[in-house]
């Protein structure tokens, strides 16, 4: 069973072609990582993915329905989960009650009106499982805000994993990150569930090869390779581009 | 047939006064992200100011617009400088501020000059009246109409063929750039902040022409201003200026067909436009 | 697992028994006071009372949602305009008679407001919402025949319908008083509610909470309506007391009144906009007996300080304090 299929999907932004009739398919439970040069529309992909752009033309199906006009938290409630680039929380409310907004996004509690949500035990469970998970349960009383940016990084995550997520859209999630927390999130999404199909958008390698069983290039809106790990390993195409980004660096450097 | 030509002057020349008003408001808005709802205030201001130059002192109007222009500059530009600059990116905030500042004018203008609402008035020269459609129109009425599209011109060449309005087009297009521009930009921030409100007092003593100065100008202008802006579009030039213009042209006309019911007109205008195209009529464009 | 219970914002309740001591002497003082005092004062805490109704209604959309409307009052109006038309037009004189139809007319008239409004956001919804509130005022003051025009309509003392019941200015304060703690204990539950941290969260970042699934503009629009009951019930015992209602009771003016008592006294805390409105009404009482031809430049300055200086609100502020004060003389570790 197909988890996701892109048909045609193409993003214009004014002049600009962001996406040029990209067309995939993944399967369930498949590890996908898409990477690229910066400006290649990885992000794009994402935002159309989820339904924060609108595709100029195009279609994508997820789990065999067709998604391609329906806003963002229909895709959430059909078991989309995403977590974003640039870090997406709740500033100003307590790690424990961004969480316990992640986990309640499905349920029935939301519409409750006049009982405390303190009596709801459930919730509470299953956010004290998540956070201690990344070991943020000792700070679930802390503002949101007060985190390190690596916490942040994490609970970010966390509030997508508290989706219980079909298909997990990962944006950058180990940008900026230490060595040691990056292979934490690899160990995470090693040790995910079979049948949550993960996507993630990385520029970290080590990531990229410690999660990957399929990687995607995009280059300027298109895919240019799309195989095994060894196989865009020694892809000529992706080696050029990767190598021309090196020597730009070296020679910028060089001056 | 008659009605209609009428209509249409008496809508268009509300419609220069309004856009005056309300250019300023956009730009600023649109360029530094900064709104200042005491502009309608900055308009009865002005008109005070014109009334007292004119009217108490035997001034000439032509120096009572100048003067009237500038002091509404001077305290836009004063509560921008003081105030607002101090508030980038919290609207809710500058909203908050800027009522103040509407309360603070409204009163001390009540001191100075009392609640007594004031008659209309204007240069001698531009009394008088002239024929159109074998009606007598108003002389002062047509120069509203001219005085507008004289500045709206300026305001064209100023955006168009100088370099400073190259830039304040550039910040703008880009509301990104816009607010980081917003920090470094200065000069060009003093100058456009103080042309907006000099705009605002320049409306205020051209339209002391059409309706006396009245310390309750203060909000009702200032709700004027928030109508065309919201039927118009903000952050743009063309969204104020066709939204002024049918505004101007739906009271008018609503005046003359049920005039009881004119200003609800308004309303209905705005509330048609927000359920069929919610970013006005001619936004500022955006991305994405 | 112990469950630490919650306070809006998310901060962790320290101290419970603290909490409800504070309640209990603010309570007994709410009570006796009044008893002690002349008459005129006695109107004063009630008015006070009734924008502290007012203020926390609007709070629950500006403070806890994000929504900031400037026209509030137009629900608070409707309402009272309605007991008053009620009264005067339709003989229809007792309070439980004209209250339930005044509830329904300003939640009906949020229902409405809200669907237009919600449109748009931001700076744009700020100029809606204060648009229709001054198209209702332009309304009462237009249609003189039912509303009174620019004069308004007057309507007798509070009638209860009860036997042994007088409409004097301490039973009013009572009467009041009643349905203030009513308002504060229910808005408390909505806001501490799953439904109400939904709000917090569209307030904090409306586009995460449609990822995580949530309808946001459905949130927004029962909250409004919520928040226009509320502003109808202090709207109704607004005009019981005044006696009088007239068009600035719906427009730009009494909006942005309301306005300041939730930012001066602080937003999102519920307990802010009450502090808030009893600050306004005592300066503007104080106001009152020095210079009264001076009170629209106080409160504007009053505004301009609010946000200038006292960003965040008196509230928080003095909660901060009080939870030094705390910490100096509590006996056990009270640290998560």
């Amino acid at each position: 069973m197909e988890a996701l299929r892109v048909e045609g999907l193409t993003k214009e932004f004014g002049g600009i072609r962001a996406l040029n009739n990209i067309s995939f398919t993944v399967k369930n439970g498949e590890r996908l990582a898409i990477i690229g040069p910066n400006g290649a529309g990885k992000t794009t992909l994402f935002n159309l993915l989820n339904g924060q752009y609108k595709a100029t033309a195009g279609r994508i199906y997820f789990l065999g329905r067709e998604i391609t006009d329906m806003p963002t938290r229909s895709r959430t409630y059909l078991g989309q989960g995403r977590s974003f680039q640039v870090t997406s929380l709740f500033s100003n409310l307590t790690v424990l009650c961004n969480v316990l907004l992640a986990i309640q996004g499905t349920g029935p509690p939301r519409f409750q009106l006049f009982r405390s949500i303190s009596a709801y035990k459930h919730l509470y469970t299953k956010a004290q499982e998540l956070l201690e998970a990344v070991a943020l349960w000792s700070k679930r009383n802390e503002l949101a805000q007060s985190l390190s940016y690596g916490e942040q990084r994490r609970l970010e995550i966390t509030l997508s994993l508290a989706l219980e997520p079909k298909l997990l859209l990962l944006d950058e999630p180990s940008t900026g990150l230490t060595p040691a927390e990056s292979s934490d999130i690899v160990n995470m999404i090693a040790n995910l569930v079979r049948d949550i199909t993960v996507i993630v958008v990385a520029h970290d390698m080590d990531l990229v090869f410690g999660m990957a069983e399929r990687i995607m290039v995009l280059h300027y809106g298109e895919i240019i390779a799309d195989g095994t790990p060894a196989e865009i390993q020694t892809h000529s195409r992706v080696k050029e581009i990767y190598m021309g980004i090196e020597e730009d660096t070296r020679s910028a450097g060089a001056i | 047939m008659d009605l209609v030509v009428l209509s249409l002057l008496n809508g268009v020349s509300f419609g220069m006064v309004l856009f005056l008003l309300t250019i300023g408001l956009s730009i600023t808005l649109g360029l530094m992200g900064i709104i200042n709802l005491s502009h309608g205030a900055l308009f009865m201001v002005a008109g005070f100011a014109g009334w007292m130059l004119v009217v108490q002192l035997g001034y000439s109007y032509w120096l009572a617009l100048l003067v009237g222009a500038i002091i509404a500059g001077l305290i836009g530009l004063a509560i921008e400088q003081g105030f607002l600059s101090r508030l980038y990116g919290l609207t809710n905030d500058q909203v908050l501020l800027t009522i103040g500042f509407i309360y603070i004018l409204m009163n001390l203008s009540l001191w100075i000059w009392g609640g007594r609402a004031r008659m209309p008035y204007h240069d001698p020269l531009l009394a008088g009246t002239f024929s159109i459609a074998g009606w007598q129109y108003p002389v002062y009425r047509i120069f509203i109409i001219g005085a507008g599209l004289i500045l709206i011109l300026a305001i064209w060449w100023l955006l168009e063929r100088t370099r400073i309005g190259a830039i304040i087009r550039a910040g703008m297009d880009d509301i990104e750039t816009a607010k980081a521009l917003g920090k470094n930009m200065g000069r060009i921030n003093y100058l456009v902040f103080f042309l907006g409100s000099f705009l605002a007092g320049l409306a205020g003593v051209i339209g002391a022409q059409m309706m006396g100065p009245r310390i309750g100008m203060g909000w009702d202008i200032l709700l004027l201003a928030l109508i065309v802006l919201v039927v118009g579009g903000m952050g743009s030039i063309q969204g104020a200026l066709i939204g002024a213009m049918v505004i101007g042209l739906v009271d008018s006309f609503g005046r003359a067909l049920l005039p009881d019911l004119a200003m609800f007109f308004m309303y209905i205008v705005m509330i048609i436009v927000l359920m069929v195209k919610p970013s006005g009529i001619l936004p500022r464009e955006s991305g994405g | 697992m112990k469950i630490a219970e919650l306070k809006p914002g998310g901060q962790p309740q320290q101290g419970r028994l603290v909490r409800f001591s504070l309640y209990f002497v603010i309570g007994l003082i709410l009570i006796v006071l009044p008893i002690f005092l002349p008459m005129y004062l006695q109107g004063l805490m009630t008015k006070i009372l009734v924008f502290a109704i007012f203020a926390m209604s609007l709070d629950l959309i500006w403070g806890y949602t994000g929504l900031s409307s400037m026209g509030h009052a137009a629900f608070f109006g409707v309402a009272g305009y309605t007991t008053a038309i009620l009264i005067r037009h339709y003989g229809v004189v007792t309070f439980l008679e004209t209250a339930p139809l005044s509830i329904l007319m300003a939640t009906l008239f949020a229902a409405v407001f809200g669907i237009i409004s919600l449109r748009v956001s931001g700076l744009y919804f700020l100029m809606v919402t204060l648009a229709l509130g001054q198209a209702l005022f332009s309304i009462a003051w237009q249609w003189y025949h039912i509303t009174g025009g620019a004069f308004g309509l007057t309507i007798p003392p509070l009638n209860l319908g009860i036997p042994g019941f007088t409409s004097t200015a301490i039973s009013i304060y009572y009467f009041v008083f009643i349905f203030f703690i009513i308002c504060y204990f229910l808005l408390r539950r909505i806001v501490n509610s799953p439904f109400g941290h939904v709000l917090q969260g569209i307030r904090e970042n409306e586009p995460r909470m449609r990822a995580l699934g949530y309808n946001t503009w459905l949130y927004k629009y029962i909250a409004f309506i919520i928040a226009g009951f509320f502003a109808g019930i202090s709207g109704i015992l607004f005009v019981h007391w005044n006696m009088l209602i007239s068009p600035y009771q719906l427009g730009m003016i009494q909006s942005t009144y309301a306005a300041l008592c939730v930012i001066l006294g602080g937003p999102g805390t519920l307990v802010g906009p009450v502090i808030g409105a009893a600050v306004v009404i005592g300066l503007e009482y104080g106001a009152s007996l020095y210079n009264p031809e001076r009170w629209p430049l106080f409160l504007g300055i009053i505004f301009v300080i609010s946000v200038m200086f006292l960003r965040g609100g008196v509230y928080p502020r003095l909660n901060n304090l009080w939870k030094k004060v705390g910490e100096k003389y509590s006996y056990g570790s009270t640290k998560g």
